[in-house]
């Protein structure tokens, strides 16, 4: 049945996430606990309903398990929906053979079948890698308000960190006349955010001219986004102002969690006019005994706290018995840690238990340093934390 | 063999004077992110009771709310799932119902339609966490026409809400059933306003209602010659809290947070969840300075102050300086800057400003209204 949508959103959620080491050693990046509720994806796919976008196209590779489970049909997000919703898009066989997705670029070439479903003047393209708000719809008006054939969300990053990025050189009217991937010396601080609105036309022609060209890497920053810009086409920049941070590291990945306590947190998530969605699960709600001492933290339903909680985040189902200290970490689901243990400077993932006497991370520590303990470890009474 | 279920939600609202201004029985938020109706309706979803009905007479916007689609019970279903039966339904009745039979009347031809051979009747003012399966089995295995849930006679328990006292034979059969405490004295049970009825039973029952124009289930129907009736009980032994009145309410409120074993049989079971309406709200944030202990907290709220005893709704706000005590904060409520708030309930959106005293007593907690400026 023809179900014509103005704008579908292609969110990338197959890649692995290697420099999270432990924490998706079973687990997809998007799927990565944050902020004591949600998981990574939460924050995309909130932002696509928040900006009336109810079609999404999320595409999956690695270990799919937990993040197949996670977004289910969509329902946590109001994307479970009769005509559009949320999609799953595995790699798949095909009648002229099979093939992993290669690349971002690649990747939405597999799947131009489900873009053309659904007949879109435009295509959003994201990725499932980062903590941040933003308005969609503002991008869109603005796309099409410059009559662009691409528009790329770009955010102000600190000149000294602006060589990790794909910097875009712009005109004084937005157009972006060159692209610069992670460059040396680069000529100003305009760091792609890895989001593009596409005229869906443009899309599929430059994905399929870029499948037929040997070589390629198959990459939006590395091969889709120059050649637009050679062929003279309209690129636009679209300046994001407001939280955004790549949690593709340990320590970048805590710190965005501690972005949400301390004085002014530079995340709030309580705003009620543009939430971010989560499934849930059935937990009651926390219990703080009468021993406790919480601080500076953020705590989930389903906690018990007996013992001390300072500038930590909390999942759903923590256990902190009573002489407990927890410090400057990052608890996931489920997690014991039991009298007399201490947790220093950590990310310990879900379902982990840590004895008593433990001594987890340094009460030393800092964002560079800081001790993770796997899925479902048990750390013993004497273990200390060693590994970083 | 399979099994419905009923909800009451409006029975008893007599007995509150304010929680109910705006809301049914079923809809009185409770335990930080519950309504009462999610005691009655997650016993029915975790015992795979899948097709049941929502019986209200008025005020139940925030019970439709609350309810929706059922999504959040895992009752959005094709068949069966959640019904909410409005009092439009009741042609032939000109006024609201206030007691179950006419409640039921209007249901008849439902009843004798229906194709479960078993059916649960629940109010929402006595809260537990029972496996219904338990009883339902039992009830089989009786061959019963009617098994009453009870619980063994507590002489503290309300007695506004569980007027019946049940006198069994010692294997579960009934022999007497009064309405008075004092009436009997031994073997005696009482009973918790959770009905198993064979389905072909209630719905002869409800016929002979109708033909004798019966106005009460329990007086004129259940509570005659129970001995010669095939009726059983069954005792469960787990927690069991009457929040039957304001005082009732409170008292529950607070036990939450003294008995452990309250907390752990209410919402503890691991096989049994508690379910309710999802907001979405993000966990909650502890600030610098925050001291918080004894309480029972909810998603959302974000604490600067003391807390002490006390349980707070989602997004509650608590100021620097204030002190929060053995209180009830409703959702949405705020706490400004060095208040004192003590044996308060407070409503829904309640604004209390910075600088306030504010105390009842723990005999006597101090109710404040919906949306109300201290």
């Amino acid at each position: 049945m023809y179900c014509k949508k103005e704008c579908i959103a292609m969110l990338l959620a197959g890649g692995q996430g290697s420099r999270l080491y432990e924490l998706t050693q079973q687990t997809a990046k998007p799927a990565v606990s944050f902020g004591g509720k949600y998981r990574i994806i939460d924050f995309p796919l909130s932002n696509c309903i928040n900006s009336g976008i109810d079609t999404v196209g999320v595409l999956t590779q690695y270990q799919p398990l937990a993040l197949n489970e996670y977004i289910g049909n969509g329902a946590p997000w109001d994307l479970d929906r009769t005509r559009g919703g949320l999609s799953v898009l595995p790699p798949y066989q095909g009648s002229k053979g099979s093939d992993w997705y290669k690349g971002t670029a690649n990747a939405i070439y597999q799947n131009i079948q489900f873009i053309r479903k659904y007949d879109p003047d435009y295509v959003l393209i994201l990725s499932g890698d980062h903590i941040y708000r933003m308005d969609y719809a503002a991008m869109l008006a603005a796309h099409k308000a410059n009559k662009a054939v691409c528009t790329v969300a770009t955010i102000e990053v600190p000149m000294e960190e602006a060589s990790r990025f794909g910097i875009c050189n712009t005109n004084p009217d937005g157009r972006i006349y060159e692209f610069e991937e992670k460059p040396k010396k680069p000529k100003n601080n305009q760091a792609s955010m890895g989001i593009y609105i596409f005229n869906t036309q443009t899309l599929i022609q430059y994905l399929t001219d870029d499948e037929n060209t040997p070589g390629s890497s198959n990459d939006f920053g590395k091969n889709i986004i120059p050649n637009l810009l050679n062929n003279k086409e309209r690129l636009f920049a679209f300046t994001f102002s407001g939280y955004w941070k790549d949690v593709g590291t340990i320590s970048s990945l805590w710190e965005a969690n501690m972005d949400l306590i301390g004085e002014r947190p530079l995340l709030d998530l309580s705003k009620t006019d543009f939430k971010i969605f989560s499934r849930n699960e059935a937990r009651p709600p926390q219990f703080i005994g009468q021993s406790a001492t919480v601080q500076n933290s953020m705590i989930s339903e389903g906690c018990v706290i007996n013992g001390c909680v300072r500038n930590s985040i909390l999942s759903g189902g923590v256990v902190i018995e009573e002489g407990a200290v927890v410090e400057n970490s990052v608890i996931m689901d489920d997690v014991t840690v039991h009298a007399g243990a201490t947790v220093f400077y950590s990310i310990v993932d879900s379902d982990s238990e840590i004895c008593d006497g433990a001594v987890v991370g340094d009460r030393q520590g800092d964002k560079d340093h800081i001790r993770v303990i796997a899925k479902g470890t048990v750390i013993a009474a004497e273990e200390k934390g060693d590994r970083t | 063999m399979s099994t419905a279920g009923i909800i009451f939600s409006n029975l008893n609202e007599d007995n509150f004077s304010s929680l109910t201004e705006d809301r049914t029985v079923a809809a009185i938020p409770f335990g930080c992110r519950y309504r009462l109706i999610d005691f009655a309706l997650s016993n029915m979803v975790n015992s795979n009771i899948t097709n049941i009905s929502v019986i209200a007479n008025s005020k139940y916007r925030s019970l439709v709310e609350h309810l929706g689609a059922g999504k959040d019970w895992d009752m959005a279903r094709r068949s069966g799932g959640i019904k909410f039966i409005s009092p439009y339904f009741f042609a032939h009745s000109s006024e609201y119902y206030s007691h179950r039979l006419e409640a039921l009347r209007s249901m008849t031809s439902y009843i004798r339609q229906m194709k479960e051979d078993t059916l649960v009747l629940s109010d929402c003012d006595i809260i537990c966490n029972i496996d219904l399966n338990a009883v339902i089995s039992m009830h089989h295995a009786n061959g019963a026409d009617l098994t009453m849930v009870t619980t063994p006679c507590k002489p503290d328990f309300s007695s506004k809400v569980s007027q019946m006292m049940v006198k069994t034979n010692g294997d579960g059969k009934v022999q007497r059933i009064a309405r008075s405490r004092t009436f009997m004295q031994s073997n005696q049970e009482l009973f918790i306003n959770i009905f198993v009825f064979r389905t072909a039973f209630l719905a002869q029952l409800l016929d002979e209602a109708i033909a004798y124009n019966f106005q009460s289930l329990t007086n004129d129907l259940i509570m005659r010659s129970p001995e010669s009736q095939n009726f059983y009980t069954y005792c469960y032994t787990g927690y069991v809290a009457p929040v039957s009145d304001f005082q009732d309410y409170y008292r529950a409120s607070m036990e939450l947070l003294s008995n452990e074993n309250a907390r752990m049989q209410l919402f503890g079971k691991r096989d049994r969840p508690l379910f309710t309406k999802v907001h979405n709200s993000p966990p909650t944030l502890y600030r610098e300075g925050a001291s918080v202990s004894g309480s029972m907290i909810a998603d959302g709220c974000v604490i600067e102050g003391t807390v002490e005893n006390s349980i707070l709704f989602r997004g509650v706000r608590v100021g620097r300086g204030s002190v929060v005590r053995n209180s009830v904060l409703f959702g949405g409520c705020y706490v400004g800057n060095n208040s004192l708030v003590n044996c308060v309930v407070a409503d829904k959106q309640v604004l209390i400003s910075d600088n306030c005293q504010l105390s009842g007593h723990n005999t006597l907690p101090f109710y404040i209204e919906k949306n109300v400026k201290v």
